[in-house]
C-alpha cells in the first residue's frame, strides 16, 4: 500500500524529526506548518518524500484547501496532529482572545485536520489517525491554562472519534501517543530527543491494527485504561491478564 | 433534487430493501426509469456496523438503522425493543445473515400431509419456481443441496464448509438428521469477513444493496432520493396521484406511471392506512380491513451447543442446517440452522435475563447490572458454544397487527398473541431439536417464546379474494390500476425458512406482471 502522511507543525521538533522517519520508512509525507521557511528546512532534510505545505491549522478554510493540494498527490492515509503551541500566560495575562488563539491551534487544528482526512478515508474505509498528546490536562501547570485545556479537549476529541467511527469504519484506526517530555522548543531541554521519540511515534502510525482505535500511548508503550468490576473478576478467574503493549522500532 | 422530483417516472419504489431493491432492478433492466425512495441516508460504501449500536435516535440513523424501538405489547405487558429494522439503503438487508432458502412446496401450496393455514398461497409453487432460480442466481446464492428435497436449486453454486462444520454434520447425521450447507448469499470475494449481522464493506454479501440498488443504478435508468420521508400516497380515483413525501424539510410529490411499495411488513401498512382519504376511508388499499393485521414472525427457539473434538473448530458454525424438523407428526415447524454467530455476552445476558425475569430477583435494584456482570463471567464457559436456532412458523391471526402510535407519529406498535397452538407447537419443536443433538450439551437460550422481529410479514397479503385480502395474486392493490406491494408484507403465511429468498424471488415475479399485466 502507498502511505501518505499529513503530518501537522512538520517545520520544526517532533513535527520535523516525524517527518524525517517517516520518509525514511518509505512513506511520502506533506507537512503542514505555519512557516514556509521552516518547511523548506524539513525539506532539505528529506528529499523528494517530503512536500512542504505551508498551511495555518487554526485557520479551518487554509486546511480544507490544503488538502485539496494533499489531494493532487495521493490519497491520505496517514494524519498525525502534531501541530500544537504552548504560550506561558498567567491567568491574570490572559485574555480570552489570547486563550481562543491557542485553542484554535491545538484543538481547532486538530479537528480541521481530522474531519478533512475522515472525508477521504471512509473512500476506503481505511486510515491511520495519531493524536500527539499530552497528560497536561490531569495536572496543570502554572501559566498553562490555554494549553491544557485545549490539549485535554484534543484527548476528548478521539474519545468522539471512536464512539461515531469504531464499528463504522473498524479499518479506520484513531489513537492518542504522548511522546513524553521532549527536547524541542516547546519541550524541556533535559527531555527525550524529538529523533528518539519520532521512532516511536512513526511505527505507531505504520501499526494498523484495529484494537488500536480508542488506545493511549505514552512513549513506546500502551497505557492500560481502566477495567470495570466484572472484567476485572473475569480477569482474576480466568488467569487472563492484560499486557502492555510496546512499540518495537 | 428538482429533476427527481420533478420527472414523472415510469416507477417510483418506496423503500430500498430486499423487495424494492430487486423490483428496482428488475424495472431498470426492463428498460424502465426508477425513482428509489428511502427514508435512510445513502450512508458510505465502507461502513462495517452491525446493529447492536447506540440507542440513541441519531446515532441509530446515521448507521442504518431504524431510530426508534418497536413497541411490543405481548403477554400482557408492554415494552419497547429495538428490532433488527434497517434505515438506509438495502434496508433491514444489509444487516442480515444472508440465508437464503427456499420454502418448501407445502409451505405455497395445499397438502394433505401437512395442512396449509389458509389453503395455500395466490401463487403455487410451480410457478414460483423459476423466480427463485432467477433469485438464487441474482444474489449468487451457494450451499448444499438438501437431501430430503425433491426440488433441484440448479443455480446453486458449490458451499465452502469448514472442517468443523462438516464435522457437526456428521455428528447430525449420525442422529438421523440430513444437514446440509446452508444457503448463502456471500461471494467470497477477497478479504470477505463473513459480514453476517453487520453491513459489508465489499461487493460480497449480496442483498438488497449489493444485488438489488447498485445494479439498478449501474444501468443508468434509476436515481435514489435518500433522506425522503414518504407522508402519504395521494389518491385519484383508482389510481395513486402523487406521493407525498418529506426532504430535508421540505415537501415534494413525487409522480409515476406506477408505485411500488416496500417499505417492509412493519412499515408498508402504516403509509397505507395514514393515506386515507375519501374513498379510502380505512386506508389506501384497505377495503378489507386487513391491512396491517395477520402479522406473523417466526419464534425463534434459539440455542447453545457445546461441540466436541473437530466440531470445535476456529469459528463460528456458519453452514450447517436440516429440514428433518420442518414439519413433525403433520404439524408445521420450520427449518434449523446455525446462526453464524458465536454465543456472545449480549446472548448469554438475554438467557440469564430471561431465566431471572418474573421472579424476585428481577425486582432486585441493580438486576440488570449484575446479569450483565454474570454474562461477563459466563462468557468464559459459554463462549466457546455454537448458537443454533430453530424458526418456527408463525399463523395468521386478525388479532395480531402493526399500527402507528396515535400519539407519536411514525412509531411502530405490535400487538401481538403467542396462540395456544403455537405454544404445543414450540413444546413439540423444542424435543425434537433436543433429539436432534443427542450426545451434545445443549442449552435453549430463550424459555418464552421469542417472536423473531427480523422476520415480520403478513400485513399487507395476497389472496384472490378482496374481502379478505389487501393484494391480489400479482399483488397488485385490489381495485388500484397502479400500486404493487413487494415487501414480506404480502406474505399470506410465515413458511418454515427465513424470508428473504421468497422476498426477492416474488419482487422478481410481481415485476413480470406489472411489465405484461
Amino acid at each position: 500500500m502507498d502511505e501518505l502522511a499529513v503530518v501537522t507543525g512538520a517545520g520544526g521538533g517532533l513535527g520535523r524529526a516525524l517527518s524525517v522517519v517517516l520518509a525514511r520508512q518509505g512513506v511520502r509525507v506533506v507537512g503542514l506548518g505555519r512557516s514556509a521557511g521552516a518547511l523548506e528546512e524539513t525539506a532539505g532534510l528529506i528529499g523528494e518524500r517530503f512536500v512542504a505545505m505551508p498551511c495555518d491549522v487554526a485557520d479551518a478554510a487554509a486546511v480544507r484547501a490544503a488538502f485539496v493540494e494533499v489531494d493532487r498527490i495521493g490519497a491520505v492515509t496517514i494524519l498525525m496532529n502534531n501541530a500544537a503551541v504552548h504560550p506561558r500566560h498567567d491567568i491574570l495575562d490572559e485574555t480570552a482572545e489570547s486563550f481562543a488563539a491557542t485553542v484554535d491551534v491545538n484543538l481547532g487544528g486538530t479537528v480541521a485536520c481530522t474531519v478533512a482526512a475522515l472525508g477521504r478515508m471512509v473512500a476506503t474505509g481505511t486510515g491511520r489517525i495519531v493524536n500527539v498528546g499530552t497528560f497536561a490536562d490531569v495536572a496543570p501547570l502554572p501559566a498553562s491554562a490555554a494549553y491544557a485545556v485545549s490539549k485535554g479537549a484534543q484527548r476528548i476529541f478521539t474519545r468522539t472519534l471512536v464512539a461515531d467511527l469504531h464499528d463504522r469504519f473498524p479499518g479506520i484506526v484513531v489513537n492518542d501517543w504522548m511522546p513524553g517530555m521532549l527536547d524541542t522548543g516547546m519541550g524541556v531541554s533535559d527531555g527525550i530527543e524529538p529523533e528518539v521519540a519520532a521512532e516511536w511515534g512513526a511505527a505507531l502510525a505504520l501499526w494498523r491494527d484495529a484494537s488500536l482505535t480508542g488506545t493511549v500511548w505514552e512513549r513506546d508503550r500502551e497505557v492500560l485504561s481502566p477495567r470495570a468490576v466484572a472484567e476485572r473478576l473475569r480477569d482474576r478467574l480466568t488467569g487472563r491478564r492484560r499486557v502492555a503493549r510496546r512499540i518495537t522500532t | 433534487m428538482r429533476e427527481l422530483t420533478d420527472r414523472h417516472w415510469d416507477a417510483v419504489v418506496i423503500g430500498t430493501g430486499m423487495g424494492g431493491g430487486v423490483a428496482g432492478r428488475a424495472l431498470a433492466e426492463a428498460g424502465l426509469s426508477v425513482l428509489f425512495v428511502e427514508k435512510g441516508r445513502a450512508g458510505w460504501r465502507r461502513e462495517a456496523n452491525g446493529t447492536e449500536a447506540a440507542t440513541d435516535p441519531v446515532a441509530r440513523g446515521v448507521r442504518g438503522l431504524w431510530p426508534d424501538p418497536v413497541t411490543l405489547r405481548m403477554g400482557g405487558r408492554e415494552r419497547e425493543v429495538f428490532a433488527p429494522l434497517g434505515m438506509g439503503v438495502g434496508g433491514s438487508s444489509v444487516f442480515y445473515a444472508a440465508t437464503l432458502e427456499r420454502p418448501e412446496p407445502h409451505d405455497l401450496d395445499p397438502s394433505n400431509a401437512v395442512p396449509h393455514p389458509v389453503g395455500g398461497w395466490p401463487v403455487r409453487y410451480a410457478a414460483m419456481a423459476p423466480w427463485f432460480d432467477a433469485a438464487e442466481r441474482m444474489f449468487a446464492v451457494r450451499g448444499g443441496a438438501d437431501p430430503l428435497s425433491a426440488v433441484a436449486c440448479p443455480e446453486l453454486g458449490a458451499a465452502v464448509v469448514s472442517d468443523a462444520d462438516r464435522a457437526m454434520m456428521a455428528h447430525l447425521a449420525g442422529n438421523g438428521m440430513h444437514p446440509y450447507a446452508l444457503h448463502a448469499a456471500l461471494r467470497d470475494v477477497a478479504g470477505c469477513a463473513s459480514c453476517l449481522g453487520r453491513k459489508c464493506p465489499r461487493p460480497c454479501k449480496m442483498d438488497g444493496r449489493s444485488a438489488g440498488v447498485e445494479p439498478a443504478l449501474a444501468t443508468g435508468r434509476a436515481a435514489m432520493l435518500d433522506r425522503c420521508d414518504v407522508t402519504r400516497l395521494v389518491m385519484d380515483g383508482n389510481r395513486v396521484a402523487g406521493i407525498e413525501a418529506v426532504r430535508d424539510g421540505a415537501r415534494v410529490t413525487l409522480r409515476a406511471a406506477r408505485v411500488v411499495l416496500a417499505a417492509g411488513a412493519l412499515n408498508s401498512p402504516l403509509l397505507l392506512r395514514r393515506s386515507a382519504c375519501e374513498g379510502w376511508a380505512d386506508g389506501v388499499a384497505n377495503r378489507s380491513g386487513m391491512v396491517g393485521r395477520n402479522l406473523m414472525f417466526h419464534l425463534n427457539e434459539t440455542f447453545a451447543v457445546w461441540p466436541k473434538g473437530a466440531e470445535r473448530g476456529d469459528g463460528p458454525s456458519k453452514a450447517v442446517g436440516f429440514r428433518d424438523l420442518y414439519a413433525v407428526d403433520g404439524r408445521r415447524m420450520g427449518m434449523v440452522q446455525a446462526m453464524g454467530i458465536d454465543a456472545g455476552r449480549g446472548e448469554i445476558a438475554h438467557y440469564m435475563g430471561q431465566r431471572i425475569a418474573g421472579t424476585w430477583a428481577a425486582r432486585l435494584p441493580g438486576a440488570r447490572r449484575v446479569v450483565q456482570a454474570g454474562a461477563v463471567l459466563a462468557h468464559g464457559a459459554m463462549g466457546r458454544a455454537k448458537l443454533f436456532v430453530g424458526l418456527l412458523e408463525d399463523m395468521p391471526d386478525a388479532g395480531n397487527r402493526v399500527f402507528e402510535d396515535r400519539g407519536r407519529p411514525g412509531r411502530i406498535v405490535v400487538e401481538y398473541r403467542v396462540a395456544d397452538e403455537a405454544q404445543v407447537r414450540r413444546r413439540m419443536f423444542r424435543r425434537a431439536i433436543r433429539s436432534a443433538f443427542a450426545g451434545r450439551r445443549m442449552a435453549f437460550v430463550n424459555r418464552g417464546a421469542e417472536p423473531n422481529l427480523g422476520h415480520p410479514c403478513g400485513t399487507v397479503r395476497m389472496g384472490d379474494d378482496p374481502a379478505v385480502a389487501p393484494l391480489d395474486a400479482g399483488c397488485r392493490a385490489h381495485g388500484i390500476e397502479n400500486l404493487w406491494c413487494v415487501d414480506a408484507g404480502v406474505f399470506p403465511t410465515s413458511m418454515g425458512v427465513n424470508p428473504s429468498l421468497t422476498i426477492a424471488a416474488n419482487a422478481l415475479r410481481v415485476v413480470e406482471g406489472m411489465r405484461h399485466g
